[in-house]
């Protein structure tokens, strides 16, 4: 469904040139429940990064349901962005000002989905993550795992290709990160969510069927 | 749905920075009050200076002594217009209908009763000047041309309800003094509206027959009124008038004014003063956009992170644009708007202080509510590009 071919990213340090990335390659098929770990440093961020559409690669080819990456049009790559990719961050960086509700449905807004589709989905979603009871909440009246869970919701929202998770449970201490694996788990097994779970954690990397590892730019199942 | 998302998220923003929101709409506001207020007073002094023309009728010619006259005429202006003469202008003249010369000047305390009441200026005038000048007896009579060298006199409004005041007598028939002089009152005039094309008040005027004023030393004719007859142009009038006073031996050189001149005069006046204000509008216009580019610059670096995590869920640059852009039109409008509320007080003020009819002017309105969102945009523009170039990656790191 995804699928990355000898993926390279370098980066001009002053004169310089440092290869993070030397030719990646990847499938991510529909279903997948995939982590990607390796140490701090590895590149594993930069993957994510080209994984989400956020960053060009140096050379390689990207390919998504069939299709090359457009990568000369910005426009485009947000419109991937808005409609294959469903991000989750360590930080959950739900917006401050808007309640649950309204972060879940940021993603449709740029859509320009009626208002009315978007209260359906966004509290179907919201449900789906056991917050719809805390819908109309700002994020600051929610603890770390709940603000996670909206997260969720809202990377969900847009029935995504694929949920790219940042060190989902890096931010969570270990009761409450066991709980969104869970979630995550059940989101796949159940809803046939495909999920890549970027983390430098064995304990969550182990609980996902397929792992890679990064390990100098090169990434090694 | 965007639209409604970047407004709804522009007045969240704004909100959630009340104090730097309202400094940065001072200087807009002041910029769009004086030009509200330029437009408004502008327009209103307009309105005004056609009430008074149409008031006094378009066909008066002013005629004055002419200090500027060219040689021949210099001597003349030593003495004054003759009386003979100017009297004599609708039968020699046929472009005159009628004149009302008058004399102003003397005047002084006014007492009755022994009493002194107020100043006054004492005027001598016509039988004509009553018709000419549109003014209305309230009691008694007006002057007539019998009165030649009488001590009747017509006083005006404020001053015959002075009289009364302190008398609790009618006016008429009362006598005042004026210096050594002691006057009969014939009539009293009505209220008068205040017309700058009159160049005197007569609501404190005492009004002797001219004859009489004239005997007094030193006073001459200072101004004289003439309508034109109908069916000729002003400009044709005042050239016979011209023609005929210049054959006459002695006569000063005159100058002559149609209500056209004294209305651009007028209005030449009021652009000097629409040009201030003008200037004014536009500084602050200029430092309240820097101050909206300022506020909005802040509110891009600050929201570096939003701006990433919007662009991770698939904004696109123009989405990012436009809700800056949005905010910004917002920020501007509402000192546009609190800009309009100001211009229209302070031209209702001016109105007052004047004794103008207020009218809110609907093209300022137009007018405030167009330029702020010109600014909003303007000023908006580079802080909202700026927002929307923004490495998506490097704004989600950002603190």
């Amino acid at each position: 469904m995804l699928s990355l071919k000898g993926i390279r990213k370098s980066y001009k340090i002053g004169p310089s040139e440092v290869e993070v990335l030397k030719g990646v390659s990847l499938d991510v098929a529909s279903g997948d429940l995939l982590s990607i770990s390796g140490p701090s440093g590895c590149g594993k961020s930069t993957l994510m990064n080209i994984l989400g559409l956020l960053d060009r690669p140096t050379a390689g080819h990207y390919t998504i349901q069939g299709k090359a990456v457009a990568y000369d049009s910005d426009d485009e790559l947000s419109n991937i962005r808005n409609r294959c990719i469903g991000f989750v961050f360590q930080q959950y960086h739900l917006l401050p000002k808007l309640t649950a509700l309204e972060n879940v449905t940021l993603p449709m807004v740029y859509r320009g989905a009626s208002k009315a589709l978007m209260l359906e989905r966004g509290m179907r979603t919201l449900k789906l993550v056991g917050m719809d009871g805390r819908s109309h909440h700002k994020p600051n009246e929610l603890s770390g795992g709940q603000q996670q869970r909206v997260a969720i919701a809202r990377a969900l929202a847009g029935s995504p290709q694929l949920i790219l998770a940042d060190e989902p449970t890096g931010a969570l201490d270990a009761r409450v990160g066991q709980d969104i694996m869970d979630l995550f788990l059940q989101l796949n097994s159940d809803q046939h969510i495909t999920i890549a779970i970027i983390t430098h954690d064995s304990h969550v990397a182990s609980q996902c069927r397929r792992q890679a590892v990064m390990r100098d730019g090169e990434l090694h199942e | 749905m965007i639209f409604q998302a970047n407004l709804n998220e522009a007045f969240r923003s704004l909100a959630s920075a009340k104090q730097r929101t309202a400094l940065a709409l001072i200087g807009i506001v002041i910029g769009i009050g004086s030009v509200i207020a330029m437009v408004s007073i502008g327009s209103m002094a307009q309105q005004e200076a056609l009430r008074q023309f149409k008031e006094l009728g378009t066909d008066v010619l002013t005629l004055e002594k002419d200090f500027l006259a060219d040689n021949d005429a210099r001597a003349a202006t030593a003495r004054g217009l003759n009386l003979n003469v100017v009297m004599g202008l609708p039968t020699a003249v046929p472009a005159v209908a009628d004149v009302s010369p008058y004399t102003q000047g003397g005047g002084g305390d006014v007492f009755h009763m022994g009493k002194s009441l107020t100043q006054a200026s004492l005027m001598g005038v016509t039988a004509s000047f009553f018709a000419m000048n549109k003014l209305m007896i309230a009691e008694g009579r007006a002057l007539s041309d019998l009165d030649s060298n009488s001590k009747f006199v017509v006083v005006g409004a404020q001053l015959a309800s002075q009289i009364t005041e302190h008398s609790g007598l009618p006016p008429t028939g009362q006598q005042i003094r004026m210096g050594d002089h002691v006057f009969t009152v014939a009539g009293t005039l009505a209220k008068a509206s205040q017309a700058a094309l009159r160049r005197f008040d007569p609501n404190t005027a005492v009004m002797v027959h001219i004859t009489s004023a004239l005997r007094l030393p030193g006073s001459e004719i200072s101004l004289v009124n003439a309508r034109v007859s109908g069916g000729i142009s002003n400009d044709k009038a005042a050239a016979d008038i011209q023609v005929h006073l210049s054959r006459q031996a002695g006569f000063p050189g005159v100058r002559i004014s149609s209500p056209e001149e004294l209305i651009k005069q007028m209005e030449s006046q009021m652009r000097m003063y629409t040009l201030l204000l003008g200037a004014i509008g536009s500084i602050s216009l200029v430092v309240g956009g820097v101050g909206v580019m300022n506020v909005m610059l802040v509110s891009v670096s600050e929201r570096r992170r939003e701006i990433g995590i919007r662009r991770a869920l698939g904004a696109r640059q123009s989405d990012i644009k436009g809700q800056f852009l949005m905010e910004s039109v917002i920020l501007a409008l509402l000192g546009g708007l609190l800009g309009v509320v100001l211009g229209e007080l302070a031209a209702w003020l001016v109105c007052r202080f004047a004794n103008w009819q207020f009218a809110v002017s609907f093209t300022a309105i137009a007018l405030g509510v167009g330029v702020s969102t010109a600014i909003g945009v303007f000023f908006g523009i580079y802080p909202a590009s700026q927002a929307a170039r923004l490495d998506p990656i490097v704004a989600l790191r950002a603190s």
